[in-house]
């Protein structure tokens, strides 16, 4: 009975990891849905009031211009159809993968026990999308492609939509440069206000940092000229040309952006902090400026941006195969997996049982770090025996062994110690109670 | 799973792109007409002009609203979706102990693509993750990833420089696919061979498994190497003559271990003409025997690299996923209770996983119902009944003491260490 609580598969209880398999599509098509939406009705404004104004212009007009202006409206509807037919397309992709996604769960459903060999199949699936989705992550897209490629689960992956993500973190955190993310928040404007997103805000704040900043180096006529040593300190202000030149006029446009974009946000204090970046300049090391001009900055809107991009997109915050790992490490880790002493059942010396994964080089420093399953009951081999050093096997293991190794009629031998060992008399194998 | 596959006929049906497309398409035939028609006549041009003003707003609009369906589509599809994993957050990240050893994370894949044979995606994912290095993110455990042990950086660069893994893998899934798909023993054999002694310390049969299996061989006709052998010995037919010859010059090793086994081979000479109907048909015809071989190689081939015969990354994520509803019950439980977590060492609640999971024994005291660990290991009284050792210590206080399951009294130095 036992047997049949342990090996039964409950489908439904078994998604678990698989709900972002599912949301992905889902927002993607809910964004294509809004695209089409809106391209429809900038155009529709747009034809018709070209539209009206070429008819009552047309009485006048020479027939030139109004074939002209007919011709215009035609080409922006081609453009329209064009636009309208790649998102087809692509909502034919994202149906397709979504069927072919409900079809793979649906199969968990017809698998009834967990040791079936179907649901062998099913789980080796859901380990390369656990993998793929991890190397996704981690920016090893050639790697991702390759995996989904060579496994066939190209469908039920979406290394496009994360390829994109990545493209715009890299731009941040690399080549530091807010345009990419900047437009990926005016597409998802909306959604991004419903969240609460600070996105949009610390990248505005961010440019506006970086103004101010090429403000300063430029220089402010005659504060920070001295190297020139031409002795011209103080008048350049007036001239504003030159070298020292553009500073001001950068640090007025920043003045003019912040106005623009940050003043709506209402923290003051950040704020006037900010209106004190004007008077202080990035090497001048005073917080809490300082800290606005850290280039660490950058590294935080890119983790910003991966949040948020992750929550827009119910993708949960780590990596799935991280979430079901520490799970299944957990469940298999035993005190024995890192004790100081082999276990009898450690297998190295067995040929009916398998090296135990958590034992196995590659997850066993990994599982280092996690608690041990629990356990209510001994599990122990049947019929179990102790040899005179205190080893315990399974009575019928311990003659397989022993036949294998061809030891004497009548001996026993240390399957763990192997050939090398002692050998015992047969008669002096006790029987333990392991209860 | 029905709900949403209905809800996705619709969309996939009617509630698409097509229907607005059609309308865009038609609101540029009534544009090229009135062209076509002002080009012909340029005098004709306010008249069309107005008198296509209402019907080309007519079909936008109609364009627009072909939309709506496709929203609502979605609407009734996100929401049967919230409805199916209502129940099913997703995991938090509570408790996470990989985020900082993302090396180590990527040594396992590295290591789980080369076992399963995915030798192209595993040489990107190499030559992918030393361009990139991951950055080690700090959790409760190691509050500072970058200055970890060495003996993690060494592991890891160690066997992320992945050659000399491959290169046995490959090995492996030659042997496995000379094996399985062109049924030809001699690489399998000479692998074996070469590794005679370790195999017999491990008490494996497997280098005589396959020899047996290569003497049915050779007995059936079954011949791989594609040699003739045209002269017939004596009036034995040709099969079981090279049977004998085989087993004559390769079975001598085996004579003290496997005594029994040849002897019953070669008695199979006597039945020559009928081993269909002799005692031993179950050698000669043994479907499974090829598949029992090869999965019997796999074995022996990754316990002698010191790896477990299936992918520890495939059984491992497999049992978590078993595992997580009842670790998120567990966690639902806690947050409703306001109770911590005690024994930090060990999951609070058992996890049920089918007795194929179970790689270890284990011990659970009786007495104290704790595990048994390095620190507190079983130990058996003269009786061999065992407890662990601090129940022995607090039940004996150290003198004599009834074992709790029998009348047998002991001391408890009589006790010894037992070992699982």
């Amino acid at each position: 009975m036992a047997e049949l609580t342990t090996t039964k598969l409950n489908a439904e209880s078994h998604l678990i990891l698989d709900q972002p398999l599912l949301r992905m599509p889902y927002e993607l098509s809910r964004r294509n849905q809004k695209t089409a939406q809106r391209y429809l009705e900038n155009s529709t404004k747009d034809i018709l009031t070209l539209s009206t104004r070429t008819a009552q212009r047309a009485p006048s007009a020479a027939p030139e211009t109004t074939l002209a202006s007919i011709d215009t409206m035609i080409s922006k509807m081609q453009g329209l159809k064009r636009k309208m037919s790649n998102l087809e397309s692509e909502e034919q992709r994202l149906h397709k993968s979504t069927r072919a996604r409900l079809q793979h769960l649906q199969d968990l459903y017809e698998v009834q026990s967990l040791v079936d060999v179907k649901y062998d199949e099913w789980s080796r699936i859901r380990l390369s999308r656990l993998l793929v989705d991890y190397l996704l992550r981690e920016g090893y897209q050639e790697s991702a492609a390759h995996l989904a490629m060579s496994t066939g689960i190209e469908k039920l992956v979406d290394v496009d939509a994360f390829v994109a993500c990545h493209k715009i973190e890299q731009s941040l955190r690399e080549e530091r440069s807010t345009t990419s993310a900047l437009s990926w928040c005016k597409e998802n404007a909306k959604e991004l206000k419903k969240q609460g997103s600070e996105l949009e805000f610390e990248l505005r704040l961010q440019q506006y940092i970086e103004l101010v900043r090429q403000g300063h180096e430029k220089g402010i006529g005659g504060q920070d000229v001295d190297m020139d040593g031409d002795g011209m300190n103080g008048v350049s202000i007036a001239v504003g040309g030159g070298r020292q030149g553009g500073g001001e006029q950068k640090l007025v446009e920043a003045r003019a952006h912040a106005k623009k974009y940050l003043s709506g946000s209402g923290d003051f204090g950040l704020l006037g902090r900010a209106a004190g970046l004007l008077a202080y300049r990035p090497w001048d090391d005073v917080e809490p400026y300082a800290s606005l001009y850290s280039p660490h900055r950058w590294h935080d809107l890119a983790h910003l941006f991966l949040t948020t991009h992750h929550t827009l997109y119910s993708l949960p915050p780590r990596p799935l195969l991280h979430i079901a790992l520490s799970a299944g490490l957990s469940a298999l880790k035993t005190p024995s997996c890192h004790s100081a002493f082999t276990a009898s059942s450690g297998a190295i010396a067995s040929t009916t049982t398998s090296v135990c994964p958590i034992c196995s080089t590659e997850l066993n420093d990994l599982a280092r770090n996690v608690p041990y399953a629990h356990h209510t009951k001994s599990i122990v081999e049947p019929d179990p025996v102790v040899l005179p050093n205190g080893r315990i096997y399974g009575k019928q293991r311990l003659e397989l062994f022993n036949e294998g190794a061809g030891t004497e009629k009548g001996m026993v031998r240390d399957p763990v110690e192997g050939l090398g060992g002692d050998t015992w008399l047969e008669g002096d194998v006790r029987k333990v109670f392991i209860s | 799973m029905q709900e949403l596959l209905e809800q996705l006929e619709t969309l996939e049906k009617t509630a698409n792109l097509a229907a607005s497309i059609d309308h865009v398409q038609e609101a540029i035939d009534m544009l090229t007409a009135a062209r076509a028609k002002i080009a012909a006549d340029a005098q004709s041009a306010p008249l069309t002009l107005a008198k296509m003003q209402d019907p080309l707003k007519r079909t936008l609009e109609a364009a627009q609203k072909d939309i709506k369906p496709i929203y609502s589509g979605l609407n009734k599809y996100g929401k049967a979706l919230d409805k199916k994993f209502k129940d099913k957050p997703l995991p938090s990240a509570s408790n996470d102990a990989l985020s900082s050893h993302p090396q180590l994370i990527n040594r396992a894949i590295a290591m789980h693509l080369l076992r399963e044979g995915e030798f192209g995606v595993a040489s990107t994912f190499v030559s992918e993750a030393n361009r990139h290095p991951p950055h080690p993110e700090p959790t409760p455990n190691t509050p500072n990833p970058y200055l970890d042990e060495p003996w993690e950086k060494n592991l890891a660069d160690g066997t992320l420089n992945s050659e000399k893994l491959q290169k046995q893998f490959v090995e492996m899934y030659h042997i496995l696919h000379e094996l399985r798909q062109q049924r030809n023993l001699a690489p399998a054999i000479e692998w074996a061979r070469e590794r005679s002694d370790i195999l017999e310390a491990r008490g494996s049969n497997l280098e005589f498994e396959l020899c047996r299996l290569q003497f049915v061989c050779h007995y059936v006709g079954h011949n791989p190497s594609g040699v003739d052998h045209d002269e017939v010995m004596g009036d034995l037919p040709l099969g079981p003559m090279v049977a004998w010859e085989y087993a004559r010059s390769e079975f001598g090793v085996f004579q003290r271990r496997y005594a029994r086994e040849v002897q019953q081979l070669m008695g199979s000479m006597a039945y020559w003409q009928n081993v269909d109907d002799s005692p031993y048909r179950r050698y000669f015809y043994n479907d499974s025997a090829w598949e029992e071989v090869a999965t019997s190689f796999t074995r022996e081939f990754c316990s002698l690299l010191g790896l477990s015969a299936d992918s520890p990354l495939y059984i491992a994520a497999t049992a978590g996923a078993i595992a997580l509803p009842h670790l998120l019950k567990l966690q639902s439980i806690m947050e409703k209770t306001r109770t911590e977590w005690t024994t930090q060492n060990e999951l609070p609640v058992e996890i049920p996983l089918p007795p194929t999971y179970h790689f270890h024994s284990i011990f659970v005291c009786p007495v104290s119902k704790e595990q048994s660990t390095d620190q507190n290991p079983p130990m058996m009284m003269p009786c061999g009944h065992v407890i662990a050792q601090e129940s022995l210590d607090r039940l004996s206080k150290g003198a004599r003491f009834k074992c709790p399951y029998c009348p047998g009294e002991s001391h408890p130095r009589d006790a010894r260490k037992v070992f699982l």
